[in-house]
């Protein structure tokens, strides 16, 4: 599997890890609210379990050691798009 | 008490083998340096290199040369650029600092950190290509292009120095073995 890095150019799949769904990027703030644990619940352990698009992170270890938010099917294991998750959090109004 | 003396020696012992077609040999007169521009900075950096020496901050995957070819730089990371120079002095973050005098810079010095192995000679690509996941096609992997990429399951930096050659740095404490992985895929292809 080739992953088509934005900065670097196609690299092999084994150059990364992966992680888990791109919404572990919305970690949530609300800590001391009423309503943290459900919010905490729901983003460590509820997930979709889509039959297509599916948005994750992974880990360019053993290359720039960069974070992306690779855009891939689930059913055919294409990969449709790669962002920075840098440039993701960003568009999202975080400051780094 | 005894009295140590501390011997300084280079990760492979200044190895060296001739194959047919092929030289595998450690590179020991070359320091590296990394220079990372904070936010903001990377401008006011490059223009103060660029005074100083000719440098100026590469593109992604390739390499700069200062206007005397002693620097060359390298840029495996958006916010940062790697210095490998010529230089067999203790003080190479110093030696650099006020060669590219750009003072809101950071240099690290990582010359003793890493094991570099040159791989040269016309078949050099056939002996790469065994255990390099990058396209070496030489009209791809240009000279002066750079790449941190794995192989042998060992994290490896990949610089083509010359037409026909190409400089290897792992870490210090893996240069053995990639030694040992550059020498089997020779015995494989040759």
């Amino acid at each position: 599997m080739i992953i088509n890095h934005p900065l670097l150019g196609p690299r092999d799949s084994e150059e990364f890890v992966y992680l888990g769904s791109a919404d572990l990027i919305n970690r949530p703030t609300n800590w001391e609210s009423e309503e943290a644990a459900e919010d905490f619940y729901q983003y460590l352990y509820i997930r979709e379990n889509i039959a297509g698009d599916n948005r994750e992170l992974w880990y360019h270890e053993q290359g720039d050691q960069s974070w992306l938010v690779v855009t891939r099917c689930t059913l055919t294991h294409e990969i449709k798009s790669v962002e920075l998750a840098q440039d993701v959090s960003r568009a999202q109004g975080r400051s780094k | 008490m005894s009295d140590y003396t501390m011997v300084k020696e280079s990760p492979l012992g200044g190895a060296e083998h001739e194959f047919d077609g092929v030289t595998v040999s450690e590179v020991v007169d070359q320091s590296l340096v990394m220079i990372a521009m904070p936010n903001g900075e990377a401008e006011n950096i490059e223009a103060a290199m660029n005074k100083a020496c000719g440098l100026s901050v590469p593109a992604m995957g390739q390499s700069t040369q200062s206007s005397d070819g002693s620097v060359t730089l390298w840029r495996l990371q958006k916010n940062q650029v790697m210095a490998y120079y010529a230089y067999e002095g203790d003080d190479a973050e110093a030696n650099i600092a006020e060669r590219i005098d750009a003072p809101s810079a950071y240099y690290t010095d990582q010359s003793d950190t890493w094991a570099m192995i040159r791989v040269s000679g016309e078949r050099s690509r056939d002996i790469l290509e065994r255990i390099c996941p990058i396209d070496l096609d030489p009209n791809v992997f240009t000279l002066g292009s750079v790449s941190r990429t794995i192989m042998e399951h060992i994290g490896t930096v990949i610089y083509r120095d010359g037409d026909d050659s190409y400089v290897l740095l792992t870490m210090r404490s893996f240069g053995r073995s990639m030694l040992h992985a550059i020498e089997v895929s020779v015995e494989n292809v040759l």
